[in-house]
């Protein structure tokens, strides 16, 4: 058992010393996300899949700095993304303000939420359960208010992005390509912060709060600063999202949409592995394309899934792949522990 | 006046539904997120069987019944592996599970029962109650739910296996060296608190209806009631489910159900933030 | 009475009791001494069935109880006190006696008998446990143990926490009552004097090993008893 939670990788590893072999995945990951498209021929209805995987895969990036790395369980994914797209939307479209600075400031607002509310879970000590119910109620709390605060967010019909129509933003070639750069971005500080004194500080802290304490690791910081990126990349998605969709409303953002669906992506793929995210969002993606024809029994079937991972294969995709690989020859299934 | 009283009967639905859920958190460290996949359920199985012609009460017996079934199943059988962990990888991990129950089972709800709703409005004459008129629906409901409420606290107070409870949610290895067995009155909370989740299902079907997709909205609710009284208190759970139904009701004709929805959230929050322990305070969590 | 052989306790990877054997007949008083960390606490959580990942064998008259959960073996009179006490602090004291013997219900004769052995107890009665003051609570503890009337009662650390007075009232108490109901006990301790002073034989225990056993008498003679535990030359 690993992490005062038992559900972290099997043994805190860290990860590889030299560079090339840090961010070699991240390489390979990305070549053969981007060669995609030209395989499957350009496809509208590829192009626009493709794009949703990328930025569920961002997503879950971004939960698994906060959750995987400092055992932070955020329930509010979607809120934190939709506070910054829709702040974005909103300055764009009161104020004529271009993109490139309304995208910032939402990315601004999601950070210090994010930041805002692992500070007070850390200043008041929450337990896990605490902190998942509270982020559970800050998601309702910030759907209810697009809700209800309908001048300003449209209620439930949304709102239309003004600016930004017929540019290369709306192109899904295009666009796959920018959230592509966006998710690479994500893994390459998530690999950065790994390697980092500060990664150091996540893995001693993962393992026992109380003992990185004592070994001179702020747990209080790392905990916010987590949450602060995390919250930077869920803004960042979330804005760029609106931009290209050139539409919000609620139910992009809503707890059931995005939350449910990050939480499935890094369980299958692997909590606190670089890869995990991805890997997760592409098989998702697939299942989900695969099951439309099932409708409300796709949701039957992610449950079973998270189920079936917390129960028996806790490891996820990635790391069970990988300690296959090292025991190839043997028939050694993954270690369930 | 006619406000408070509609709040104190939607209070005691609240009530009701979260005492079943802090009372499995209190003894069993599990926080069952499939706590509304329950009454729905419940309500499923009672209106399947009123369409099919069988006696109301038998209908609802089997309602309660079935609530009461799943939670035990769930506790011998998925959450078996839950219980090897202590404090807070327990907690976490049945989080997790229970959610994935919560999301299977209301895919499976929502699929099998889209258009099946219970709904017990039979014949109810409106009563008289301190000068204001009431539907006996609701007199009725909220009968059932203070003898249920009332039932459990007896039980918890007075009897053998109430101590035994009491003594298991306090502190599990002093219970057990005391010679109460953990798993099996463990299995008992899971039928008492299931069959609570049973009882709000008839409870709605006689004030309004439930619908499959009703789940996730019960869970939340009974979650914000659990976390305003204190997780795992039963008196909590009663105190605050009354207290936050008379103010969903005064501030739902006021504002809108929206912003009261946000109000209830907001209170959780805060409980948390300032007052981990639930309203009724105390030391300790 | 308790019949012990080879038994093995381990903590994740590391094994703290290394093999132990060990007798207590009825009636007898037996101490397990050692220093800290040798293993006395999980040695006794092993035998009260609280560490279901030990092995070796164990008897209670005659009878395997081997892998028996631990409110199984109280249901059979194999009773532990914890160092920790482990009362439930939200209850009355009176409440936490009356649970002492579960599932039966309670006996006011017993009852009676039991606060008549700690009459601290008697004026404490409806107050919560958690507000006890520590010798209180360690008599409660015991109390609750004695309301099954245990053929076989484990002490670990009756002195914890303890001011010297104390730690010999309830050692006086242990004393009384094994005239009085013929109790049989296995207490590990630090305070090795009182404890010596209880016990028929004694066991000492270092690094999970049984390294020394004898009566009492020979032990408390015993030089290197005297040297290590008695801070005696
Ligand atoms: N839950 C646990 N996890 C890991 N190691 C443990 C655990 N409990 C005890 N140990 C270790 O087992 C060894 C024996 O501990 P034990 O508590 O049995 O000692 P003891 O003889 O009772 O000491 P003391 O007199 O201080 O109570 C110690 O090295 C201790 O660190
Ligand atoms: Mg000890």
């Amino acid at each position: 058992m690993s992490g005062p939670l038992g559900l972290g990788p099997g043994g805190v590893v860290a990860p590889p010393a030299s560079s090339l072999r840090a961010y070699l995945p991240i390489v390979v990951a990305s070549v053969v996300l981007a060669l995609v498209p030209l395989s499957l021929g350009g496809s509208r209805y590829f192009l626009s899949l493709g794009v949703h995987l990328l930025v569920v895969a961002s997503y879950a990036v971004a939960f698994n700095l906060v959750f995987g790395s400092t055992s932070q369980l955020f329930l509010c994914q979607g809120a934190l993304a939709g506070a910054a797209a829709y702040c974005s939307v909103i300055l764009g479209n009161r104020y004529g303000l271009p993109l490139w600075l309304t995208i910032p400031a939402g990315v601004g607002l999601a950070a210090l939420l994010g930041g805002g509310l692992s500070w007070v879970a850390v200043s008041r000590r929450l337990e896990v359960i605490y902190l998942g119910i509270v982020t559970l109620a800050f998601s309702l709390v910030f759907t209810n208010l697009l809700l209800g605060g309908r001048e300003l967010t449209g209620g439930e019909t949304g709102l239309v992005v003004d600016g930004g129509a017929g540019t290369w933003l709306r192109s899904p070639a295009a666009a796959y390509y920018l959230f592509l750069a966006l998710l690479v971005g994500h893994l390459v500080v998530y690999r950065a912060i790994e390697r980092s004194r500060l990664g150091w500080g996540f893995r001693a802290l993962r393992d026992d709060e109380v003992a990185a304490a004592l070994a001179g690791v702020d747990v209080a910081r790392a905990k916010v600063t987590a949450g602060v990126v995390g919250a930077a990349m869920l803004g960042s998605v979330g804005a760029t999202f609106a931009a290209h969709e050139g539409f919000v409303s609620p139910t992009t953002f809503a707890f059931g949409e995005v939350d449910v669906r990050v939480l499935v992506v890094l369980a299958l793929g692997g909590v606190g592995t670089l890869l995990g995210p991805v890997v997760g969002a592409v098989v998702v993606t697939v299942v989900d394309e695969l099951l439309r024809p099932l409708g409300q029994l796709r949701l039957t079937v992610y449950g079973v899934v998270l189920v079936v991972i917390f129960l028996g294969f806790r490891q996820g995709m990635v790391r069970s792949v990988r300690s296959l690989w090292m025991r190839a020859g043997t028939r050694a299934g993954p270690r369930t522990d | 006046m006619a406000l408070v009283l509609d709040g104190v009967a939607f209070g005691l639905q609240l009530a009701l539904l979260a005492t079943g859920l802090t009372l499995i958190y209190g003894l069993a460290g599990v926080l069952n997120l499939a706590h509304g996949q329950l009454v729905v359920a419940a309500a499923m199985v009672g209106a399947v069987a009123l369409g099919a012609g069988a006696p109301v009460l038998l209908a609802l017996g089997l309602a309660v019944v079935t609530a009461g079934a799943a939670a035990v199943l769930l506790d011998v059988t998925l959450l078996r592996p839950v219980y090897r962990l202590r404090g807070q990888a327990r907690v976490l991990l049945s989080l997790l599970l229970t959610l994935g129950v919560a999301f299977a089972a209301d895919g499976l709800l929502v699929h099998s029962f889209p258009f099946t709703r219970l709904n017990l409005s039979v014949a109810t004459p409106s009563v008289e109650l301190l000068g204001v008129t009431v539907r006996s629906a609701s007199v009725v409901a909220s009968l059932v739910a203070i003898v249920a409420l009332g039932g459990l606290v007896v039980l918890l107070r007075t009897t053998r296996v109430g101590r035994a409870i009491r003594s298991l949610t306090q502190d599990e290895e002093g219970a057990q060296l005391c010679g109460v067995d953990p798993g099996r009155t463990r299995r008992l909370v899971f039928v008492l608190g299931g069959s609570m989740a049973g009882l709000v299902a008839v409870t709605q079907g006689l004030v309004s209806s439930v619908g499959a997709t009703s789940g996730l909205d019960l869970t939340i609710f009974a979650l914000i009631v659990t976390v305003v009284g204190g997780l795992g208190r039963v008196s909590g759970a009663v105190v605050a489910g009354v207290l936050l139904g008379v103010v969903h009701a005064v501030a739902a004709f006021h504002i809108g159900t929206v912003l009261t929805f946000v109000i209830l959230l907001v209170a959780a929050i805060v409980v948390i933030l300032v007052r981990p322990s639930g309203i009724l305070g105390g030391a300790g969590s | 009475m308790l019949t012990v052989e080879g038994l093995r306790v381990a903590y994740g990877d590391i094994e703290v009791v290394h093999g132990l054997d060990l007798e207590v007949a009825a009636g007898e008083a037996v101490a397990l001494i050692g220093s800290n960390g040798a293993g006395k606490t999980a040695a006794l959580r092993a035998v009260a069935g609280l560490e279901p990942g030990c092995s070796g064998r164990v008897r209670l008259a005659g009878e395997e109880i081997t892998g028996l959960p631990a409110h199984a073996l109280a249901r059979r009179g194999l009773v532990y006190v914890p160092a920790e006490r482990r009362l439930f602090g939200a209850m009355t004291v009176r409440e936490n006696l009356v649970l002492g013997a579960h599932p039966e219900r309670p006996d006011r004769d017993r009852l009676a008998r039991v606060v008549e052995l700690f009459p601290r107890l008697a004026e404490r009665r409806s107050q919560p446990a958690g507000t006890l003051s520590g010798g209180e609570q360690q008599m409660v503890a015991v109390g609750r143990a004695l309301m099954r009337r245990p053929r076989l009662l484990l002490l670990d650390e009756p002195s914890t926490g303890l001011a010297p007075v104390l730690v010999e009232q309830v050692y006086a108490a242990f004393a009384r009552l094994r005239e009085a109901e013929a109790l049989t006990v296995l207490v590990a301790e630090q305070q090795v004097p009182a404890a010596l002073q209880l016990a028929d034989r004694a066991y000492v225990l270092e690094d999970g090993r049984i390294q020394l056993t004898g009566t009492a008498d020979e032990l408390t003679d015993d030089p290197r008893v005297r040297r290590a535990y008695l801070g005696l030359t």
